[in-house]
């Protein structure tokens, strides 16, 4: 097993514990809801809308998800390029801050590990069982206001790109395994001619077109 | 920047053009771009990603699919958190971001009062892309 493919056992073995915010039980639903938006049927037909909002409709809750929180991981699984602000503080006004950047964190990490097994043309890893135990509910002192939809480090950072899941802290940590495995390596990251055997102009320009495909502005 | 690196030059247009699967630039840039559209769009993955193998080899062919992966989860973090584009990049992409068309992303809204600020002050924060992940 590489490094790649150790961080994403390393990760999905992390999502079936306890978080956050969220338990076991909690974040191993969103892998499932978020692996469902890829054929749901609301979740394809807003997808295909003109706008999202144009499309009656909403996703029931769960045993372990409320219907909010299943919209969260729905949309931001099919169709994040069109999220906006009032939608965001609509989830956040009922899930808190912390839940709904969880949820968006968890979101994106199983999709890492399920875009990864899609292009590789790897069958769908079962979704793991949940582990015990509560969350931490830590919430950490250096988070405040800095622009975006959630609180987030108001620390030096490079880039807002770097403290998007800082308000989650055990989450993030996953995230960012993930980041330096597949992508910034480290302190490789700054050389632009690194000697990895995918060069870093391929790798950029497999990263822009993904980022385009998928209607990113950041 | 890496292109400018490594002696190439690239055609921007192309990378963000969905339709186009040929010739960037960039080494094996026509397969890159096969694997990445059939695995984004719905393709034959599988045949994308021989062709991709054949051109660069297995090894790399597994971190473009890393990447592919990675950039999956990077822009849903950076959508579903609405975080604004960093003044040093918006103030350096202006006409970039006009000619490729990326303002039409709902996500610029994010960043509509970093483009106000930008014209008021000098650019602060990452311009190249090395800085983002330090």
């Amino acid at each position: 097993m590489n490094e790649i493919e150790e961080a994403q056992h390393d990760a999905g073995h992390e999502i079936a514990a306890a978080g956050d915010w969220l338990t076991g039980a909690e974040r191993v639903a969103v892998w499932r809801e978020a692996r469902d938006a890829r054929t749901n049927v609301l979740d394809q037909a807003r997808r295909t809308a003109i706008s999202p909002n144009a499309v009656d409709g909403e996703h029931p809750a769960t045993a372990e998800l409320s219907a909010p929180a299943m919209e969260v991981v729905h949309r931001t699984a099919s169709d994040p390029g069109r999220l906006t602000r009032r939608w965001a503080e609509e989830q956040i006004s009922v899930l808190g801050e912390e839940a709904y950047t969880e949820s968006v964190g968890v979101t994106a990490i199983v999709a890492v590990l399920d875009r990864f097994d899609r292009a590789m043309g790897r069958p769908e890893r079962p979704l793991p069982e949940p582990i015990g135990g509560e969350p931490s509910r830590v919430r950490p002192d250096d988070v405040g206001d800095v622009g975006a939809w959630v609180s987030q480090s108001t620390g030096p950072t490079r880039a807002n790109v770097s403290r998007t899941l800082s308000l989650v802290p055990t989450t993030n940590r996953t995230w960012r395994q993930l980041v330096d495995t597949h992508y910034s390596r480290g302190a490789e990251f700054m050389n632009m001619c690194w000697e990895f055997a995918l060069s870093r102009p391929q790798t950029e320009l497999v990263a822009a077109r993904t980022t385009a495909l998928n209607e990113c502005f950041y | 920047m890496s292109g400018e690196a490594n002696e190439l030059t690239i055609d921007l247009e192309a990378v963000l053009d969905r339709e186009h699967v040929g010739d960037v630039g960039i080494p094996a840039s026509a397969e890159l771009l096969a694997f990445t559209n059939a695995v984004e769009l719905g393709g034959d993955i599988d045949a994308a990603r021989a062709a991709l193998a054949d051109a660069i080899g297995d090894e790399a062919t597994l971190q473009a699919a890393a990447t592919i992966a990675i950039f999956n989860g990077l822009v849903r973090v950076a959508d579903g958190t609405g975080i604004r584009l960093d003044e040093g990049v918006f103030t350096a992409s202006v006409d970039e971001r006009e000619a490729l068309g990326i303002n039409r992303f709902a996500g610029a809204a994010s960043s509509a009062d970093v483009r106000a600020r930008a014209t008021e002050s000098e650019p602060s924060g990452p311009v190249v892309v090395a800085d983002l992940f330090g």
